[in-house]
């Protein structure tokens, strides 16, 4: 052979030496990429800015430095250069030689595989990479599009090979639900008007502006919107980040709260046509918004092909491309969580893992959004009220120009505030005088009154309520990320509001019209809370599939005082998340087994049923249980609201960041198998903990112990990030809006990023506990209890994938008890895990003050850690997907009352942070509705008697989801709840979606 | 006294089969569902193939087997080959189990085991709070419970100890002196199979005259009528066996001559005949018509139904 091809062996010739062919071919492509820059005119203007020339470096390099090179931008110029030098703004480096020539021809979602399972990682600031594909996305967008078309349809095509014919009796027996409709009886003391309040009378046909609304949810793309970055991009420009324009230091709340008002002044006064609330988070129908300052610049290497993504497709119009590559992303290029950290902490290991996606994600690195605002003072105080509050506390001899700074920023977030409503109040009345039809000109002639009034003053009415809660809801929004940010116990809130309107109605018409205006209210206000989608690049439509903002509404449950909670309203919002069924705002329950009714925990499961997936069932009395070890005042513990997902904050008082990390537990186990090295990643980076070879581990307490160790390491490791984040929050983003509906925060002149509120905690999600358990309890069994295999033998099976290992993997399936099978082994193994690492969470300090707690559910990351693991001693292989939450193995017991049972008897003090124990079940055909919600009722009231914390249940059959992959159009509206939040089925990714299949499932 | 006889085999210990939880389909709310291993009947299209005989057994399923050979290895008898089709040669077979405990897929089994009273209550109790939210209870099952009348009143009693709701299913033939003193005080459901009225089909179907069981049926629904246990007949609709007109209407006429006016009928499914494999039991020639291969369809079950309608019976 002349030609020497094999890519892994240096050439010879005139390659430097230890340099290979794709090295060569790499800097042909870096050359191609110069040349087109410097040739193509249409394409230099992208090597500017508003303020100059863009200048970075990428360096791009394997592993071994068979390929290195480097391209360099500045002075709208491109190079390549000769080597990688070492102040490169970000390094690519690639694992081998094969994995550089399989990146430059694989699909788009392989690309985004390979980053994920460690052919690629990262040196430096990803912002600069992703600009940097960008660049390339300019020269191969319209093949990139090509390819986007072709893998889509390649995939549509097999699917609908497998199933040809669509099954329309499962799609229609989906929208039957919504037809039969129990009623009940006035049972509960705090239901004050509703005679049935199961509101059995209403279906969604009776609100036609929500039909309305509900169908423009369905079918609008969601547009990426301009507004929040271009004005907060203008005011720091012209006003400085770092310093102020006169060269001082700026104290970053003061900084803050300006660009905030600045941006609430001067954003849109927007009424979407026909809608009984006014004002919205973007200027699109559906809009994303774009935070910079947090996580904004992933989406810049796909500003092109975004529209044409097969997940979650964004539109984006050639203005903000423009505008964002421009004048937006290069302002904030280094100033955001992440690269703050970088900096400052000299790029820390902690921070290198996060970026390896295996092992954690830290989601203070986009958000410290999950919290819930106090909205009843705002309300009741009016931000005129809260003004003349702050205004006392300024006045206070002895506050520190921090403290002063503190509380002129809440002052300025709250003028923010009342100039927009006034806006829009002046907006509304300009649309009243140009409608013709009379009865919305008197809506908007209302709508004017409502925000000339809320929020500046106190509400009086619901309307008012419902209106000031929503204009601060869209204020929080354009300071805080849209993760998680929630929305509290809205039914205890706005019933004080229902019951005033109600009083001054007399006869009988008069109220049950103003009963269907309230639920035609809420149900807007529903509507409204989906105007908005958070920015995920499609990196993150794997990594967090098809979720939305997770803004949680909680219904139910105690008082403060202890007392039923349940009222006209949990049922008025009950009927609206029946009749909607959206996946956002995201619906939980509360349910208190001594207080509530048993009507009420019905028209739950009804609710569930027809809904198929919402609401989240949590039992007060577990919760609170979890949380009492906190010491928090047991008021302000049974005033929790569930956030995000299903996490306890102490509503109105809490910054609890609750989801502050999604942590991998099997990656710990992995590395304790392989004394501290990750397969995947190949890399070594926990402690040296023995080695099951070299027959180190005597007893199953030492690899216990050896187990424990690497968590341990992981959980420092997060949260050394998470308390850095944490400062880079107070720094980057201060938040003194939310800071100001925030109990204390206004007392102690302190924002919340500083720890200002009553009560501070930063919560994890830990997943994989199931899968943890059964592995360590096939090893305990197997190798140690019964000798029945070598612990080296059984490793070797795993390392294997159990290839050629059938009747290991026969006796590991077959022979061990698992989580979920009523063995008490299995539920002191999951207990002893959970208490591990509680505990070890508990031992951390805290960058704001207060406690770590830990929980156990997963969001949607139990698909993606699979993806990312080897195979287990449980035998579950390698790639596969984690159980959901918490929930057990679907094998691990033909009876769902096992799987209740067990996980009802993990300890709710080691998951303060709550669970997701994921329950599938299905109808019988023959069934009626109302045996159906008995049964419901008795399995989840069986488990809050056990004790059980939380419980969510997916009512759908695995024949129908298998109809819905290959027959999407029939499903636009098939909720799903993933682990923790809901989800339409058709927008996730295939691999969620199997998952779903693959749960057991359980007749009814 | 000599029915006595044959109705007793002279073990007061049963072996039990399985506890299944969580049933929707054996009685009222979420049940336990205890099977009894042993049946004096011997019907043809038995569900529960393995329950029949009263005696441990070894099954073997061949899809469980991932062909390992640590069984044949092990087996003292050298009863298993791959030639048999049914792999464990029963003739064989001391069921020392020793291959049961090698093998590492489940695929070869033990069936049924003893099980000290106690142990079943404390297994069945743990879903307690099941039953109480549903209305269920346990059911006992078979097999025949009757067949072991001391060990299954010690069970009824210390589950209506407890407060469990307890449901007998029984396919009628027991001595029903001992069934009144030592059972019915503390069952509250009986659900009672009238399968064939005609005595020479019932015989050859079933294995043993029905005239016992109609008997049963007459003084327990008696007894039901006066406040005793509830009794509700049952008929399993069995293709070309129990589902021919003549048969559901003479049921049907029996139980309007009892006084009954409810009863249920239990659609045809052929799942039972991949349990006869993991046994040992080739299809029984004869008794094996092509229609009891396909699950029974809307209408003939429907003209079922009429038949009892008519009669005036509510299903």
């Amino acid at each position: 052979m002349l030609l020497k091809t094999d890519a892994q062996s240096p050439a010879k010739g005139n390659l430097p030496s230890g340099r290979t062919l794709t090295h060569l071919l790499v800097k042909t492509l870096l050359h191609t990429v110069a040349a087109n820059f410097h040739f193509r005119p249409g394409l230099k203007k992208y090597l500017q800015t508003d303020r100059g020339w863009f200048d970075f470096t990428v360096g791009i390099r394997t592993e071994s430095h068979s390929v290195e090179t480097a391209i360099r931008f500045a002075d709208g110029r491109v190079s390549v250069l000769r080597n990688t030098p070492a102040d490169c703004e970000v390094t690519l480096i690639f694992s081998s030689d094969t994995a550089v020539r399989r990146l430059l021809s694989a699909t788009p979602t392989e690309q985004i595989f390979m980053l994920m399972k460690s052919d690629l990682k990262t040196v430096g600031n990803q912002s600069y990479m992703n600009l940097f594909f960008f660049y390339l996305s300019l020269l191969l967008h319209k093949k990139q599009k090509k390819s986007m078309v072709k893998e889509r349809k390649t995939e549509r095509r097999e699917l609908q090979k497998k199933q040809p014919t669509p099954k329309t009796e499962l799609s229609d027996e989906l929208q039957q639900r919504h037809d039969c409709r129990l009623a009940a009886d006035k049972i509960d003391a705090g239901v004050k008007y509703l005679q049935d309040p199961y509101l059995s009378g209403y279906g969604i046909s009776d609100f036609p502006r929500v039909e309305a609304f509900l169908d423009t949810h369905f079918t609008t793309t969601a547009e990426v919107c301009p507004e929040r970055p271009r004005l907060l991009t203008e005011w720091c420009k012209k006003h400085g980040f770092e310093t102020d324009s006169d060269g001082n230091p700026w104290i970053p709340e003061l900084r803050q709260g300006h660009a905030f008002k600045y941006l609430m002044e001067n954003r849109e006064p927007i009424i979407r046509t026909n809608d009984l609330i006014a004002g919205t988070t973007t200027t699109k129908e559906v809009g994303v918004v774009v935070y910079p300052d947090s996580h904004g610049t992933m989406i810049w290497g796909e500003l092109l092909t975004v529209p044409h993504r097969s997940l979650n497709p964004y539109n984006i119009t050639e203005e903000t491309v423009d505008l964002l590559h421009r004048e937006v992303f290069p302002f904030w290029v280094n100033r955001n969580f992440k690269e703050w950290v970088r900096h400052h902490y000299n790029s820390p290991l902690c921070q290198a893992i996060d970026e390896r996606f295996a092992v954690y994600f830290v989601w203070k690195q986009a958000a410290l959004s999950h919290t819930i605002p106090d909205f009843p003072k705002i309300m009741a105080k009016g931000a005129n009220g809260m003004i003349e509050e702050i205004h006392a506390q300024l006045a206070e001899s002895g506050r520190s120009p921090e403290e002063k700074a503190s509380l002129a920023a809440m002052i300025l977030c709250l003028e923010g505030l009342v100039a927009y409503a006034k806006h829009l109040s002046q907006q509304a009345g300009k649309e009243a005088a140009e409608t013709t039809d009379p009865k919305r000109k008197a809506e908007l002639i209302r709508l004017a009154e409502i925000c000339g009034r809320v929020p500046a003053y106190p509400a009086q009415s619901l309307d008012e309520a419902v209106n000031a809660m929503w204009i601060a809801w869209v204020g929080l929004h354009m300071e805080n990320t849209n993760a998680g940010l929630s929305l509290g116990r809205l039914d205890q809130w706005l019933q004080p509001y229902f019951e005033v309107d109600m009083a001054k109605l007399e006869n009988p018409q008069a109220r049950a019209d103003y009963i269907r205006y309230a639920i035609e209210l809420v149900a807007c206000f529903y509507m409204r809370c989906t105007d908005h989608l958070p920015l995920t690049p499609d990196l993150a439509n794997w990594y967090f599939g098809g979720s939305s903002s997770d803004q949680a509404i909680t219904l139910g449950g105690l008082t403060p005082a202890g007392e039923d909670a349940v009222c006209d309203m949990t049922y008025i919002f009950l009927k609206v998340t029946e009749m909607l069924s959206i996946r956002d705002p995201n619906v939980n329950a509360r349910f208190d087994p001594e207080k509530n009714s048993d009507t009420y925990l019905k028209r739950l499961c009804e609710v569930n049923l027809i809904t198929a997936a919402t609401p989240s069932l949590h039992n007060d009395a577990a919760i609170i249980a979890s949380l009492e070890p906190l010491g928090y005042d047991i008021r302000d513990m049974r005033n929790w609201s569930a956030t995000g997902c299903v996490e306890p904050t102490l509503s109105g008082r809490h910054i609890g960041h609750t989801n502050f990390e999604m942590l991998n537990m099997v990656a710990a186990l992995e590395m304790a198998l392989n004394n501290g090295r990750h397969p995947l990643m190949n890399w070594k980076l926990g402690p040296d903990t023995g080695s099951v070879a070299a027959g180190d581990f005597e007893t199953f307490d030492r690899f216990f112990k050896a187990f424990a160790e690497q968590l341990g390491f992981l959980i420092d490791c997060s949260v050394a990030y998470n308390n850095m984040l944490g400062r880079a929050h107070q720094v980057i983003r201060p938040t003194p809006m939310l800071s100001s509906v925030i109990e204390d925060c206004i007392a102690n002149a302190k924002d919340v990023t500083h720890g200002g509120a009553r009560y501070n905690s930063s919560g994890a999600a830990c997943i994989g506990l199931a899968d943890v358990t059964d592995s360590l309890l096939v090893i305990k069994k197997l190798v140690f209890a019964e000798k029945a295999i070598g612990f080296a033998e059984l490793k070797a099976a795993v390392d294997a994938d159990f290839e050629n290992h059938p009747a290991v993997y026969a006796m590991v399936k077959n022979k061990v008890p698992l989580f979920g099978s009523g063995s008490d082994e299995a539920v002191a193994m999951a207990n002893r895990i959970t208490k591990f690492v509680h505990n070890r969470f508990a031992a951390q300090s805290h960058y704001r003050g207060g406690r770590y707690t830990a929980g156990f559910w997963s969001m949607s990351n139990h698909v993606i850690f699979g993806t990312l693991s080897d195979a287990l001693p449980s035998g579950r292989q390698a790639g596969q997907s984690f159980t959901p939450g918490l929930t057990p193995e679907p094998h691990a017991s033909n009876s769902l009352l096992d799987n209740i049972r067990d996980v009802a008897r993990l300890d709710p003090v080691h998951m303060n942070n709550n669970i997701a124990f994921n329950v599938k079940v299905v109808p019988g055909g023959e069934d009626s509705r109302q045996n159906i919600i008995d049964r419901m009722y008795a399995y989840v009231k069986s488990y809050f008697d056990l004790g059980g914390m939380q419980m969510q249940m997916n009512v759908v059959t695995s024949d129908t989801l298998k109809d819905a992959m290959a027959h999407p159009e029939n499903y636009r509206n098939l909720l799903v709840r993933i682990s923790g939040y809901n989800a339409y089925f058709v927008t996730l990714n295939r691999d969620l979606q199997m998952e779903l299949i693959e749960r057991a499932e359980y007749g009814l | 006294m000599k029915e006595k006889n044959q109705l007793n085999p002279g073990r007061k210990q049963p072996l039990i089969l399985e506890i299944k939880g969580n049933a929707l389909d054996d009685g009222p709310g979420i049940r336990s569902v205890v099977f009894f291993k042993g049946c004096p009947l011997s019907c043809a299209w038995c569900h529960n193939p393995e329950s029949k005989r009263v005696g441990v057994e070894i099954g073997f399923e061949a899809n469980k087997c991932v062909g390992c050979d640590t069984c044949i290895g092990v087996c003292p008898e050298n009863a298993l080959s791959r030639v048999n089709p049914f792999f464990v040669d029963r003739t064989a077979c001391s069921l020392c189990f020793q291959c049961v405990k090698n093998c590492p897929s489940g695929a070869l089994e033990r069936i049924g085991r003893p099980m000290a009273v106690e142990d079943v209550v404390a297994t069945v109790v743990r879903d307690k709070s099941f039953y109480d939210t549903s209305g269920g209870g346990v059911t006992l099952s078979g097999g025949e419970p009757t067949l072991f009348m001391d060990y299954t009143a010690d069970l009824l009693r210390l589950l209506k100890a407890q407060g469990i709701h307890t449901l007998v299913e029984t396919c009628g033939l027991f001595d029903i002196d001992a069934f009144t003193e030592k059972l019915l005080p503390w069952i509250d459901t009986i659900y009672f199979d009238i399968k064939i009225m005609d005595p020479a089909d019932h015989k050859r179907f079933c294995g043993a005259s029905n005239e016992t069981i109609l008997k049963n049926f007459k003084v327990l629904h008696e007894w039901a009528q006066n406040g005793g246990a509830e009794v509700l007949a049952r008929t399993p609709l069995i293709p070309d066996i129990t589902d021919t007109p003549e048969n559901l209407e003479a049921v049907a006429a029996f139980l309007k001559q009892c006084g009954a006016d409810k009863a249920r009928l239990l659609p045809y499914h052929p799942l039972w005949k991949q349990k006869k494999f993991k046994i040992g039991i080739a299809d029984p020639a004869g008794q094996n018509p092509k229609s009891m291969d396909a699950f029974q369809d809307e209408t003939a079950l429907q003209n079922c139904r009429s038949i009892f309608e008519t009669a005036g019976i509510t299903l």
